[in-house]
């Protein structure tokens, strides 16, 4: 008889039970396994099908299969005659203004709220809650009139889009304020005895302890303008010149245009969505992080 | 090196909380003071309003002979050492100690001087090039410090600077500060809850509570001559043991009926009653630990209790006992005047009989609770 | 009712536990109003008592004051300069310059039209010359509403400063008084990055909310209050006016028809939209939160290799943007998309399946797509708290008994939902007005035929933003009720927050699991 065997033999309730945990573990185990290659599929397949689509060449329309059976990059080709080099300039132009400046309003903001005690920080913070509840889009009908005649709309829209986009960034203080209040006092505090203005404190110690914040603010900056569709729509207005990918792209999906330009969709798509993954892959860390923090603030 | 003078302080918070009461103060040059307390006593907020942190909401502060109310903390002219170190966290321990002299626009050659000079004094040099992250406690403590050292300044403000610290460490960290205090011979405030640090570092002790003083004194001033019940309680360990009695006087002679024993007040300590003309009434009387002595029966001094715990301490025995009326107190025996088998009877339910002598109590009014002959 | 100590309490069972909480809850409520009352008749009190300090303030600042202060009631600043504050005092008579200059040459006009909102429209003239008609614009509606708006902030913007102004000369007579020195002007430039900087800070992002936001939401709130639309734009077709309440009373009264060829009222749509963005918020947020802390913590599961490749998967799909994968996907579900074609292929159904066509399938489609795409997000944040989740907790409940599934509902279930309390709101709310999900995958379709008239359609999965949004699109351009579904949705997104804010265990007991 096997070692093995007389052991199993003599085995006491206790260990068998034991075994029978083993068990059971590698069996949940594999279910765990089988459920998350489920979802990666799931989430993956829509992103697999764009770009198998975008390379489809015997046809621009919606079709019921997905690997195509000519490939090419006609696609790609023609996306350039029309106004897409336009809308992408657009919306870079648009996403990288945002980034750097939307970044100073909201580090400024957050900072501010977190480190200064001053008698309206609480109302104020009070009031921008109260604030966000009204919903933004509302705002849109005075400020596309108003920036019509500021002529910063349609073929302009960029300059007016930076405008809408940047103006009340100060309110999304939330998560960059979670951040900072982690920071102790107690470095300021010890800042300040060595000889440091606020400003100083705020530029020599605050700053070079915050990269991950200043980081994932840029991030989102950057890619709320970079998929924005509303704002976007509204103060285009129409003019193919001042559309940005978002309302460009959906224009090709209305039912007059799509059985010409489906396919050029998803090339669109492709080469929108690369720049801004690769970005997002390199700093996933940092968004992960403002991401976690920022739900735990609240 | 300066005098810092406190008049009539106030901190007054937002929601109303009064966190200190007009706290009158004067510094001396060069004095080590220790302010001491529970928490919550006001304390650390005292020590934030002369460095500039916190507003003072009433009375003023003068850091030598000038008003400094209105003042930043950097224009203060001062150095502090924070509880939790406060050590910028993405610089190195030089580029820490640095930081204000560069601040202050000296040239490298000299900053490099006088940070390699302290990090001699607190041996740190080997250190120099590591962040605070890879540091021991120890270690961050006496970063925390050069830091402070190097500034030169006028007062030197320490906040519950040993309290992050395990037992070990802050003993030996406590005598190095005395050291240090010697080299720098400026003036210290230094904040702690620790009565021990308070008696063994300052020259002189502030006690207080809820934001009020109760005491200002020399360490041997609040240990011998507390002037209330507060005071007696929070210095010294294990705690002063309290006894609700009577003083009694016959003729000239002043007596204690503690527990049904009778114990005479004599020498010095009977003549200050006199002197200061106390009359017989309910006292609290007050007996630290140390001056309780085991007793033999049949004393008209002697009191009868029982043996709750014995805790060996090494070289003495805290004995936790009750009385017959259930008044629980502490008494603290030299292990050297026992024998072993004197020792090894000393267990749970041992009866024992204690005493104490008249030169070693203090009178505390049973309602004011102040010290009927220094209070 | 009867109430119980802490004690007693312990001693129910779980039945008569509940019943407790929900009966002394509701019996709290008229105290609750009470007390709102309470609050609201203090607040009265305290802005009446801050009006009279201010006042007595104001008046003895004047009398005790000495010449220079006097003058500087009149004109700003006088009292900096003649003290020696140089930059202060200018920038106070600047500013009073300025204020005045304006008042005189615009201000006054605004405010007057303010109440009218203009009095000639455009008017066709006749061009004698050319001989033929041709329009002239004269008043504008909307500047008048929206410069009297910002002529009023102007106005309150002066007063605070007068005030500020008043305040300021009195100090300094006290200063001065008291032996010491005011600042100059050097030393104000350095407070400015010293211990005034949050003032430095705030600067900019306020002034950009101020104008961008606070100005617009009250003009909106007054629009509200016009009847602003397509065919009254205030310039070019016709003024606006005041209206008074018409508008609310259009929307939220059953018996006022909608008219444009729809069978029901305005105040029906508005039910049947607000009952499905609730039903939608509360799906979105809820079957995302399970099942994105359940992927979570699959993933976290002790054992499971290649933890990084599965978050780095899902991850992948936060990167790209919205608007690509909502209107691929919902291209994908169309009739002719590839789910309904592989369907097909594969023979398990015979004509496609209508997921954008019928209004129940559509409304559960989005839900579904919309876990498609919360998950990551979900999982990434509820990651993070998972892990923060000390292990001795359960380690305890395991050496006290607890099985997996006890261990979730008793130690990972309240933790999470204690930690994200105010998460769960934001998202609530969030999801409420979330118009990019059902805006690019729906539209708002399938039509709702009763709902919708030629003023523009109303579909059963459209949430109010969206509604809102096609109103202002819609052919006559109705702003006047776009305000009013606005204003309808803050009132309702207030009253949740608010409701759920006191009830909020992270909110009431800060301290509980820290």
């Amino acid at each position: 008889m096997s070692e093995k065997k007389l052991l199993e033999q003599n085995a006491s309730p206790i260990q068998k039970r034991h075994m029978g945990l083993k068990a059971t573990r590698a069996l949940s185990n594999t279910a765990i396994y089988a459920l998350l290659v489920a979802i990666s599929v799931i989430w993956l397949i829509p992103f697999a099908c764009i770009l198998l689509q975008s390379f489809r060449v015997e046809s621009t329309w919606q079709v019921g299969y997905v690997i195509p059976q000519q490939w090419g990059f006609d696609n790609y080709v023609n996306l350039f005659k029309t106004d897409f080099p336009r809308w992408y300039t657009n919306t870079f132009t648009a996403a990288l203004v945002t980034a750097v400046l939307q970044t100073i309003i909201v580090l400024c903001m957050s900072y501010t709220l977190s480190r200064f005690r001053f008698k309206l920080r609480k109302p104020l913070m009070r009031f921008m809650l109260i604030l966000g509840m009204f919903p933004g889009m509302l705002t849109m009908i005075i400020l596309y009139r108003v920036l019509k005649d500021l002529g910063l709309t349609q073929a302009n829209a960029v300059p007016g889009l930076i405008l809408v986009y940047i103006a009340s960034s100060g309110m999304g203080y939330y998560v960059s304020k979670g951040f900072f209040d982690t920071i102790p006092k107690s470095l300021d505090e010890a800042a300040r005895v060595d000889g440091a203005t606020r400003f100083q404190v705020l530029k020599k110690i605050i700053l070079p302890l915050s990269k991950p914040i200043v980081i994932y603010t840029i991030l989102t900056a950057f890619m709320g303008p970079w998929g924005d569709y509303v704002f976007a729509q509204y103060i285009s207005f129409g003019t193919s010149s001042g559309m940005n990918v978002a309302v460009g792209l959906y224009r090709w999906l209305n039912k007059d245009q799509i059985a010409a330009s489906y396919t050029m969709f998803c090339a669109g798509g492709v080469l929108v969505a690369i720049p801004v993954t690769v970005l997002f892959m390199c700093l996933q860390k940092y968004y992960v992080e403002g991401v976690t923090g920022g739900a735990v603030k609240g | 090196m300066a005098s810092v003078k406190l008049t009539d302080v106030k901190k007054i918070y937002d929601n109303n909380v009064i966190a200190v009461h007009d706290f009158n103060l004067e510094i001396a040059d060069k004095e080590f003071v220790v302010f001491v307390g529970p928490s919550g006593c006001g304390k650390s907020t005292t020590l934030r309003m002369i460095a500039g942190l916190e507003d003072i909401s009433d009375g003023t502060v003068e850091i030598d002979g000038v008003v400094v109310n209105d003042l930043q903390p950097k224009d203060r002219d001062i150095a502090m050492v924070f509880q939790n170190y406060a050590l910028y966290p993405h610089m190195t321990v030089y580029d820490n100690i640095a930081f204000s002299l560069r601040l202050k626009k000296m040239p490298e050659d000299e900053v490099y001087e006088k940070v390699t000079n302290a990090a001699e004094i607190l041996g740190i040099t080997e250190y120099l090039t590591r962040k605070p992250r890879a540091l021991s406690g120890g270690q961050r403590q006496r970063v925390a410090i050069g830091r402070a050292m190097v500034r030169n300044s006028k007062v030197f403000l320490m906040d519950e600077p040993l309290s992050n610290l395990d037992a070990k460490l802050r003993n030996q960290m406590r005598a190095e500060i005395i050291l240090l205090r010697q080299k720098l011979n400026t003036t210290f405030v230094y904040v702690t809850h620790d009565q021990t640090e308070a008696m063994t570092l300052g020259d002189r002790i502030v006690i207080m509570r809820d934001g009020i003083i109760e005491q200002v004194g020399t360490p041997t001033e609040v240990f011998e001559k507390p002037s209330n019940l507060f005071v007696a309680e929070f210095i010294g360990a294990p705690k002063m043991n309290l006894i609700n009695t009577k003083l009694e006087q016959v003729d000239d002679k002043y007596y204690v009926t503690p527990f049904g024993a009778r114990i005479k007040v004599g020498g010095e300590k009977g003549k200050e009653l006199k002197a200061a003309g106390i009359a017989p009434q309910d006292v609290v009387l007050g007996v630290r630990p140390e001056h309780i002595v085991l007793a033999e029966a049949g004393s008209e001094s002697a009191i009868p209790c029982t043996l709750e715990v014995n805790e060996m301490m090494g070289s003495e025995l805290h004995l936790h006992v009750y009385t017959e009326d259930g008044t629980r107190l502490i008494v603290r025996v030299p292990t050297i005047n026992l024998t072993i088998d004197q020792r090894n009877e000393l267990v749970y339910g041992k009866k024992l009989y204690i005493t104490f002598e008249g030169k070693v109590m203090h009178f505390f009014g049973k309602e004011t609770g102040t010290n009927l002959i220094y209070g | 009712m009867k109430k119980y100590s802490d004690l007693e309490y312990l001693k129910l069972s779980k039945g008569q536990k509940l019943l407790y909480k929900i009966t002394s809850f509701f019996c709290a409520i008229p105290q609750k109003i009470a007390g709102l009352f309470v609050a609201l008749w203090n607040l009265i009190l305290k802005g009446y008592n801050i009006v009279k300090n201010e006042a007595v303030d104001i008046w003895t600042t004047f009398v005790q004051g000495d010449w220079k202060t006097k003058v500087s009631f009149l004109v700003m600043g006088f009292g900096n300069i003649a003290r020696g504050q140089i930059l202060r005092g200018l920038l106070f008579l600047l500013f009073e310059v300025v204020f005045i200059g304006y008042m005189i040459l615009a201000g006054g006009y605004w405010l007057s039209m303010l109440p009218s909102l203009g009095k000639v429209g455009p008017t066709e003239e006749y061009d004698f010359v050319l001989d033929a008609y041709y329009t002239v614009y004269n008043d504008n509606s909307f500047k008048i509403l929206l410069y009297g708006v910002l002529t009023i902030f102007f106005i309150i913007g002066f007063v605070y400063t007068w005030r500020v102004n008043v305040r300021q000369n009195k100090l300094a007579e006290k200063i001065l008084k008291s032996g010491k020195k005011l600042k100059s002007g050097k030393d104000d430039l350095r407070s400015m990055v010293d211990d005034k900087f949050h003032a430095t800070l705030l600067s900019l992002p306020l002034t950009g909310i101020l104008i961008f936001t606070v100005m617009p939401i009250v003009f909106m709130i007054l629009v509200a209050f016009t009847n602003y639309d397509g065919a009254h734009d205030g310039y070019y077709s016709n003024l606006f006016t005041w209206v008074g309440w018409d508008n609310f009373n259009t929307m939220l009264n059953w018996n006022v028809a909608k008219g444009g060829g729809s069978v029901q009222s305005y105040a029906a749509t508005f039910g049947e939209v607000l009952s499905w963005t609730l039903m939608w918020a509360f799906f979105a947020t809820f079957t995302n939160y399970f099942l994105g802390m359940f992927v979570a913590m699959a993933i976290n599961k002790k054992g499971i290799k290649l933890k990084k490749l599965w978050r780095t998967v899902l991850v992948l799909t936060i990167a790209i943007p919205q608007f690509i994968s909502l209107l691929y996907v919902s291209k994908m579900f169309a009739k002719n998309g590839i789910v309904n074609g592989f369907l097909m292929s594969m023979g398990w159904i015979s004509e496609a399946l209508p997921f954008w066509e019928d209004p129940t399938w559509a409304r559960i489609t989005v839900i579904l797509i919309n876990i498609w795409i919360g998950i990551p997000h979900l999982m990434l944040i509820t990651t993070g708290i998972l892990m923060n989740i000390p292990a001795d907790l359960y380690e305890s409940a395991r050496i006290d008994g607890a099985n997996p599934w006890q261990q979730y509902t008793k130690i990972t279930l309240p933790y999470m939902l204690f930690v994200t309390g105010p998460y769960l709101l934001t998202s609530f709310t969030g999801n409420m007005n979330n118009f990019n999900v059902i805006y690019l995958l729906t539209g708002g379709a399938p039509t709702n035929p009763a709902a919708s008239s030629a003023a523009g359609t109303v579909g059963y999965t459209d949430l109010l933003i969206t509604w809102l949004f096609k109103i202002t699109q819609g052919a006559e351009s109705q702003y006047y009720l776009a305000s009013v579904v606005g204003i309808l949705v803050f009132v309702v997104v207030a009253l949740i927050s608010l409701v759920v804010y006191n009830v909020l265990p992270s909110i009431k007991n800060e301290e509980d699991f820290q």
